[in-house]
């Protein structure tokens, strides 16, 4: 018995609960496939886009890093959240549900993020070039 | 004809940073927002749901308890989205392991693994589009959500468990296993790091105007705000979804039973000693807002029943149907001095759709067990 043993047991025994309190729902196989098509849907539509933007990038020349790749982690995940507003069909129960302009706020989160990214990157084009000229001068 | 595995799976990754020092520093922010989401997750519902033996212990204090424990759960989650993505970005390599199984070890193992990440999707999937009140599954939301918790509870916990030894060998930037890991990745995985911290900050920053009404003028993507609702109050369940109208209430009445039982008009109830309060309204969905209250003490309608020191009550509402109609308010609230019957809101009588002509407003509970348009109170 030990910190691994223990911490086990009790995820193995609230597992168990949770899987248990499952079982008594209506047609857990309903839930079930909500459970596994959420697997599916990461693993066989989200990740793999996210790779395959990263590859298409690197193929194009462009490197992954730093601030743009920072901008790109919180675009996406503004848009991950925003999307539930972006979407939903149907009325709301009344007009203080879902209150704001959501487009319109996805749209300026995005134009701020790139907007940062591209002043940041041209910010550090001229330092570098300057520096460079500056080390020529010398 | 004999199946035989290919030498190699089918994917291979050349990118960096897929590594235990990545997966430990996401996974310990994302264990951390997780363990709050479930705390903060079983006493709402428990809250909202007591077994007999807890209703008359529920404390009604601190008065601002349920809206920052109920603010932290969507805030938590909200915050695990980007953290549980940027786990699974580090390491989706190993859903390609090669061979797929070595070992029935390793097999549940993966399945374990399987649960975990479903588990994780689902819970965020679903209390996400929750607080949006869009119910696109064909289960009911409440147990199903409260079951699964427990399951990616266990799930974690199991994790952490089995990989415990690469945990502790990539806990800090310091440690062994970091150090044996390619030092030119370093820089590279703070920048990484940075960035998903930055996505926390930014999904935080443009929903939390919902719950902490300063940082209202940031909201972008919340459900609810503050600066939107009669009266300054956001509504959840209208009148007209209740199927109140002011001609139902043409001649209403409160009856309190009791004891000794009797009835009072609206005016009669005017007539007596009125309180000013500010509460929450804290939404389950995680929204709140704070207001102003003017009504009777519950305690002081309970006590002319004949309701003892230690009355909890019962409070039956006009609405003709609904899951809160009927609710039960443990001891420790009904005899809260704040617990009021309230016929007024931020200085205006209540409007139809905040429960005219009487609602309840009590400490630390649930915005669904604050229940409106009440025509009946028992002392019990
Ligand atoms: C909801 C929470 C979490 C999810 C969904 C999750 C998911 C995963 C998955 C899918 C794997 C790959 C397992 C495999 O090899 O097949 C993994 C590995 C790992 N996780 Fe987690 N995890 C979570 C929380 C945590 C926490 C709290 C920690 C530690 C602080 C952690 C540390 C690790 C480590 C060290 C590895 C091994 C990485 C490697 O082998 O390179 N995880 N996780």
């Amino acid at each position: 018995m030990n910190f691994r043993h223990v911490t086990g047991g009790l995820g193995l025994a609230c597992a168990a609960w949770g899987g248990w309190l499952l079982l008594q729902q209506p047609e857990p196989w309903r839930i079930a496939v909500w459970l596994g098509g959420a697997v599916a849907v990461h693993d066989g539509f989200i990740a793999p886009l996210v790779f395959a933007v990263a590859a298409l990038a690197a193929a194009a020349g462009l490197r992954l890093r730093g601030v743009p790749r920072a901008a790109l982690i919180v675009a996406g995940s503004l848009t991950a959240i925003a999307l539930p507003a972006l979407l939903r069909p149907g009325g709301t129960a009344n007009p203080t549900v879902l209150p704001l302009d959501y487009l319109r706020n996805w749209l300026l989160a995005m134009a701020a993020i790139a907007l940062f990214t591209v002043v940041h990157a041209a910010l550090h084009a001229a330092l570098r070039a300057l520096t460079r000229r500056a080390d020529r001068g010398a | 004809m004999r199946f035989t595995l290919p030498p190699g799976p089918p994917v291979t990754f050349k990118a960096r940073l897929h590594d235990a020092r990545t997966a430990t520093a996401i996974g310990r922010w994302l264990g951390l927002a997780m363990a709050v989401c479930f705390a903060t997750g079983v006493l709402s519902h428990y809250l909202q749901h007591p077994p007999g033996w807890l209703a008359d212990r529920l404390p009604s204090r601190p008065y601002w308890g349920y809206r920052l424990t109920q603010g932290l759960h969507v805030a938590s989650g909200i915050a695990a989205v980007p953290l549980l993505l940027a786990k699974l970005w580090a390491v989706y390599p190993r859903l390609f392991a090669w061979p797929p199984v070595r070992s029935l070890r390793h097999a549940l193992e993966r399945i374990s693994v399987a649960v975990l990440v479903a588990a994780a999707l689902f819970e965020l999937f679903t209390g996400l589009l929750n607080t949006f009140q869009w119910y696109p599954w064909p289960f009911n939301f409440v147990p199903v959500h409260y079951a699964v918790a427990w399951l990616l509870l266990g799930a974690l916990l199991l994790h952490v468990a089995v990989q415990w030894p690469l945990i502790r060998d990539h806990f800090t930037r310091r440690s062994p296993g970091t150090l044996a890991l390619p030092a030119a990745d370093g820089p590279d995985r703070r920048q990484l790091l940075l960035g998903v911290t930055a996505a926390v900050g930014a999904v935080t920053l443009t929903t939390a105007g919902q719950s902490v009404t300063a940082l209202g003028a940031l909201e972008l993507f919340g459900p609810r705000s503050p600066s939107h609702g009669a009266q300054g109050l956001p509504v959840n369940r209208t009148a007209a979804a209740a199927r109140i109208t002011p001609a139902s209430l043409a001649d209403w009445r409160l009856t309190v039973h009791g004891p000794r039982p009797y009835t009072l008009t609206l005016e009669e109830l005017r007539a007596m000693p009125q309180h000013d309060v500010t509460l929450p309204i804290a939404c389950v969905e995680g929204w709140s807002k704070s207001a102003h209250w003017t009504g009777v003490r519950v305690r002081d309608l309970l006590e002319r029943a004949g309701g003892g020191a230690d009355a909890r009550a019962r409070v039956v509402s006009l609405e003709a149907a609904g899951a809160y109609r009927v609710m039960e308010m443990g001891r420790l609230y009904a005899q809260d001095p704040l617990t009021l019957l309230a016929l007024r809101l931020n200085g205006e009588e209540l409007s139809l759709d905040h429960g005219y002509p009487a609602r309840i407003i009590a400490p630390n509970r649930p915005g669904v067990l604050q229940t409106k348009w009440v025509g009946r109170l028992e002392a019990a």
